[in-house]
């Protein structure tokens, strides 16, 4: 079974899907169903890939190596890890949630009176065709176990974004995209120049871009830490780690609800993926030489972010604050120099992927409802939408790590292994936990406490606010019985993840 | 008194550019003596063969010649070689799509050039030629004999020969250049302004020239490559010259700072013309930088190198920053061009071994995205009040909500752009990505880490223009928004190669990249 | 033995000498009657400073005979020196020289055809 060509099954086919979407446009009308399906089957094969990986080793698995451009020694050559399995399937399965919460994210009401019906068919249709291709560059990024690939995909990445985004987020979309795609593709370019002088460092040839052959290529301690920084700036931009996390704001609060679970949940972990999977192999003793420093700018952001949060009055840009104090966690816990911290910030990754993508979520079901994303427009909504109130405590418990839930389990080991390294970091790192306890409890006050405002409950009573539907609560199932899962079960993941931290905090090699 | 040897003349060599420039001279014959019926359809059959043809010659040529074949030809004043076929091959391409481009006509059978050369912009006369329905069937002449200048620059391995060839493909593009059907005042300046400097340039060019003979009492490229290396005490003349005869070479290229003709030149012209121009004469015009860097510099080349960094830093940087600032589209497209001249530059600032194959590459990825995107332009229309289609939509806000009402062809602009601004899995990533690698491999890697800086900032124009198609609605412009007219056959047959040029050699661009690595050996 | 550069020196000198004198003994022994033609910069016998713009264009046949001289004027200046070293090229030299002649009677037969030759 494990002869198939599983990853590039996986990368294939949401992209032939997508293209064939695209290109035909008898399928522009059932473009959501189909989209729905073409989800679920790669999530069903991301399963099936699943069962047969081999836990307890460090190693690569499922790999597969082929010549790509053997004149630049690029080679088409993926496999996956613990860590990249992961993150895998927290992607793939992302999008299907992703799809049916963002049913009608392309029915721009702005825009719908004076459109006919094959172009709304059709706005469909690439939005749908956008989110598949980003499936597939979601795995292979992941998966990518040549430099170069990585690169290409890191930033051909960007292009359904910066659509998705532009096409289909609210009013101040435009600046958004553009800012978001200017940011990243800064960061980017920076990344390329170390592409490139780590490859000429490397032993060159067909394969010379293999992460393999470029792992200890770098030996002048000089040179190490300019490349460090190169590839650390773009991964910053991307995780978001203050001061380069001005996009994120403004994308999230733009992009529709779906889009920002995908940016944020699983997009910007390639920041932090990547600093796991490139930084910390190729360039070892920059990285130990930079690790203060960075620890620093972690908890700069972890505690800059709760702050800010705490003074946003826009749920999305919340959000994304939280997410920026989280980042500061997780980039804590990758450099403090522990390898319980290490396993903890992987952990972390997904399950601030899984209470993100609640939140975010759940923040665009309530806007849809009250019609306004500013915290201060709503009140008492746990009398008029309970179930909604309900799900989104959930979700913001796991997000600041009540025991039992998923988000506990990361933060906790993250906080133990700083304690184990650098007292002061994790005293600190303790504080961002209080407050984001703080942020999010009151938030939640706000919005869902107290007496409901009349005109939100003249809506109730009119009928024309009501709590979620049954398609808004099966969106949430998943989601929820993930995070349930993972804080009550944590031992299958940890499995596949402390090997690889066991190598990469001992500054080895993969 | 010397006795005269007749030189040996290997004509199976000379074969491409004798098809191309007799295929010019036919033209020209064709012109005279075809009646006007059917003389436009006889000119742009053979304007789309005879580059066939050549491509076709450059090919078995190449299997004859690369790989322990090269040679020097005509007493050694051309030289056949990997690069050089190399660049002939790229440049004949462009004249395929370019050609194609400019014998389309619009759907209401109006052409790109104005219907009679010689008449004044909006005279009584133009408009009786306009209404007679004349054309000016002799473009397509002078486009084939610009081609055949283009096509012995590369080959070019005396400094005199490569001045003709200067001259030869400079003069037919100044008069091309005057030639739009559309804005003829706004053409003719260009015209005006494109002779003027390029004399100038030319006259630079051969001053250097003089100089160097001085120098080296030769003109021959690898002579003067070994006198740079025994002759001493005059090395100021020697580098004066040098830096004369470069100048003179990125004029044509359109390097900062000889770049001043560039926005006016590409904005006036007609669109077709400027596509062409824009891709061959810069491939052309490096394939003589490549041989005079690589054959005759390396005696000096530590003089050379200074003045290389100097252009192509100021040619990316300037380029970029005074493409963000423009509000029109063409010219917009021109000073990018400036900008990747910069950048292929790059490839060949360090005389790294790869420069050539390289910088070959890059003006490949960039010349086929250029022809397309102006090939683009070309169809992007206002509509007058009856609903007429009239002039270009050049303004940038005009293109707002291009994508909504044009799906298809706003895509493919998109996809140009995308390769202009070297993102991956398009061709001019793959370009940028060797030009990089040639310059870092050769230790200039401060020069890559400014390109990269400028082709993040110059990622922001090229964004812009696809905002604008995808994200903005036409409403919020106060011009008279765009209509992208139906291609013509020949036009969507050279968008379409240009697309999946583009494409492919984003995607898999290892038989081209194996070609190139073939060609780079120059005979000495 | 001389210096190869003094013949060059001679030519200029005798150059000089034979436009000063020219102008100079035109200014000494000439008659000296002005006309208003006479005045006028003289500018290859078209009018030389048009008026107003419009009316101020150059009639195309200046530019066509100025055109059709160059096609005959570049044929003689390579004609003269191939004629001095004839006896050397020999075959080579005849065939390169009709080659070109056929080259440049293209551009004539181009004229021709399009009614540059006809003058009203």
């Amino acid at each position: 079974m494990n002869s198939l060509p599983w990853i590039t099954i996986l990368i294939v086919l949401p992209l032939l899907a997508s293209a064939v979407l695209w290109l035909v446009p008898g399928l522009h009308r059932v473009a959501r169903p189909y989209g729905l399906v073409v989800s679920l089957v790669t999530l069903g094969l991301a399963v099936a890939m699943a069962t047969g990986f081999d836990t307890g080793t460090a190693g690569y698995q499922l790999t597969e190596t082929h010549a790509w451009i053997p004149a630049l020694g690029v080679s088409y050559a993926v496999g996956l890890n613990g860590l990249g399995l992961v993150m895998v399937l927290l992607a793939v399965g992302l999008v299907p949630v992703v799809l049916a919460a963002d049913w009608h994210a392309a029915d721009d009401p702005a825009e719908r009176e004076d459109e006919d019906a094959a172009y709304v068919a059709r706005r469909r249709a690439t939005f749908v065709a956008l989110v598949l291709a980003l499936t597939s560059l979601m795995v292979a990024v992941f998966a990518a176990r040549d430099l170069f690939l990585f690169y290409v995909v890191f930033e051909v990445m960007l292009l359904p974004v910066y659509f998705l985004i532009g096409m289909f987020g609210g009013p101040q979309r435009r600046a958004a995209a553009v800012k978001f795609l200017l940011y990243s593709l800064a960061g980017g370019l920076v990344m390329l120049a170390g592409v490139v002088v780590t490859y000429l460092h490397g032993p060159r040839g067909d394969q010379g871009f293999l992460l393999d052959s470029l792992a200890g290529a770098v030996t002048d301690p000089v040179t190490q830490r300019w490349l460090f920084a190169a590839f650390f700036i773009a991964f910053a931009v991307k995780a978001p780690m203050w001061p380069v996390h001005t996009w994120l704001p403004d994308a999230t609060a733009q992009g529709t609800p779906g889009t920002s679970t995908l940016l944020v949940g699983v997009l910007d972990k390639v920041g932090t993926f990547g600093m796991l999977a490139l930084c910390l192999p190729l360039f070892p003793d920059a990285a130990r030489w930079a690790a203060p420093g960075i620890v620093v700018l972690a908890i700069v952001s972890l505690l800059y972010g709760a702050l800010v949060a705490m003074g946003q009055q826009d749920l999305m840009r919340f959000v994304a604050f939280t997410s920026v104090s989280h980042f500061g966690f997780i980039v804590l816990g990758i450099f403090v120099g522990s390898q319980v911290a290490m396993t903890g910030a992987m952990f972390y990754m997904v399950a601030h992927g899984l209470s993100i993508a609640g939140l975010f979520l759940l923040a665009g079901y309530l806007e849809r409802r009250g019609g306004s994303r500013r915290i201060d427009a709503y009140g008492g909504m746990q009398r008029l939408t309970p179930v909604l109130a309900g799900l989104f405590l959930v979700a913001g418990l796991a997000s600041i790590a009540l025991p039992g839930l998923s988000g506990f389990i990361g933060e906790y080991l993250v906080l133990l292994g700083s304690f184990q390294s650098s007292i002061p970091a994790a005293v600190v790192a303790t504080l961002g936990v209080v407050l984001a306890a703080l942020y999010f409890l009151l938030v939640y006050q706000r919005v869902f406490t107290g007496e409901p405002r009349a005109s939100l409950r003249e809506a109730r009573d009119a009928g024309t606010l009501r709590d979620l539907t049954a398609r808004e609560r099966w969106t949430m199932v998943p989601v929820v019985v993930a995070m349930v899962v993972l804080g009550v079960l944590p031992g299958p993941v940890l499995d596949l993840l402390t090997p690889i931290s066991q190598v990469l905090a001992m500054g080895g090699v993969q | 008194m010397t006795t005269f040897v007749a030189p040996v003349i290997d004509w199976a060599a000379l074969s491409a550019i004798l098809v191309i420039a007799g295929t010019g001279i036919v033209g020209v014959l064709v012109a005279a003596f075809v009646p006007a019926s059917s003389r436009r359809t006889v000119q742009v059959v053979l304007a789309l063969v005879a580059p066939l043809a050549a491509l076709a010659v450059v090919a078995w040529r190449w299997s004859v010649v690369v790989g322990g074949g090269e040679s020097t030809l005509v007493a050694g004043q051309l030289a056949e070689d990997g690069p050089a076929l190399a660049a002939q091959a790229i440049i004949l391409i462009f004249a395929v799509v370019g050609f194609a481009v400019m014998a389309s006509r619009l759907p209401n059978g109006e052409e790109a050039f104005a219907p009679q050369g010689a008449a004044a912009p909006g005279s009584a006369y133009e408009e009786a030629a306009r209404r007679a329905g004349l054309e000016q069937t002799e473009v397509f002449p002078l486009a084939l004999l610009s081609l055949a200048g283009m096509l012995v620059f590369p080959m070019a391995n005396d400094l005199l020969v490569m001045f003709v060839a200067l001259e030869v493909l400079s003069l037919p593009l100044y008069v091309l250049s005057a030639m739009a059907r559309r804005r003829r005042v706004l053409s003719h300046e260009a015209a005006l302004k494109y002779f003027l400097l390029g004399a100038f340039s030319s006259a630079l060019f051969l001053f250097g020239v003089a100089l160097l003979f001085g120098f080296s009492g030769s003109i021959s490229l690898p002579d003067l490559g070994t006198a740079a290396a025994t002759t001493v005490g005059m090395d100021g003349m020697a580098v004066v010259g040098f830096v004369l005869v470069l100048t003179g070479l990125l004029f044509k290229v359109g390097a900062v700072p000889f770049h001043a003709w560039v926005p006016d030149v590409y904005q006036g012209a007609p669109t077709p013309v400027t596509g062409f121009m824009a891709a061959a004469t810069k491939t052309a015009a490096f394939a003589a930088i490549l041989r005079l860097l690589y054959v005759a510099a390396p005696g000096f080349g530590w003089d050379v190198e200074p003045v290389l960094w100097a252009v192509a830093i100021a040619s990316m940087l300037l380029g970029t920053v005074a493409a963000i600032v423009q509000t029109d589209i063409k010219r917009t497209l021109a000073y990018s061009s400036v900008a990747h001249a910069g950048f292929a530059l790059v490839a060949i600032v360090s005389l790294s071994e790869q420069g050539p194959s390289a910088l070959l590459f890059y003006l490949l990825a960039y010349g086929l995205a250029t022809v397309g995107a102006f090939a683009v332009v070309t169809l992007v229309r206002e509509r007058d009040a009856d609903g007429n289609v009239t002039g270009e939509a050049t303004h940038l806000s005009q293109w707002a909500g291009l994508g909504r009402r044009h799906p298809v062809l706003a895509a493919t602009m998109t996809l140009f752009l995308l390769s202009f601004a070297g993102i991956p899995l398009t061709a001019g990533f793959v370009g940028k990505f060797v030009a990089f690698v040639a310059a870092a491999d050769g230790g200039a890697w401060p020069l890559v880490v400014i390109a990269v800086i400028a082709s993040a900032a110059a990622a922001f124009f090229y964004v812009r223009i696809i905002v604008l198609m995808y994200f903005s609605r036409p409403e919020e412009s106060e011009r008279p928004g765009a209509d992208a007219v139906e291609p013509g056959a020949l036009t969507r047959a050279s968008l379409v190669l240009c697309a999946l040029g583009t494409l492919v050699l984003g995607v898999w661009p290892t038989p081209v990249l194996d070609l190139l690595a073939q060609a780079a050996k120059f005979v000495v | 033995m001389t210096n190869p550069y003094v013949p060059i020196l001679v030519l200029m000198g005798a150059a000089a000498l034979l436009a000063l004198g020219g102008i100079g003994a035109s200014a000494v022994i000439g008659p000296k009657v002005y006309s208003r033609a006479k005045l006028e910069a003289y500018e290859c016998g078209i009018q030389p400073t048009p008026h107003a713009i419009g009316h101020g264009r150059f009639n195309i046949k200046y530019y066509l005979v100025a055109m059709t001289f160059i096609v005959f004027d570049i044929e003689v200046v390579f004609l003269y020196p191939w004629a001095v070293a004839f006896s050397d090229l020999a075959v080579f030299g005849v065939v390169a020289m009709l080659g070109f002649l056929a080259l440049i009677t293209v551009p004539y037969l181009y004229e021709w055809r399009r009614g540059a030759l006809n003058w009203d």
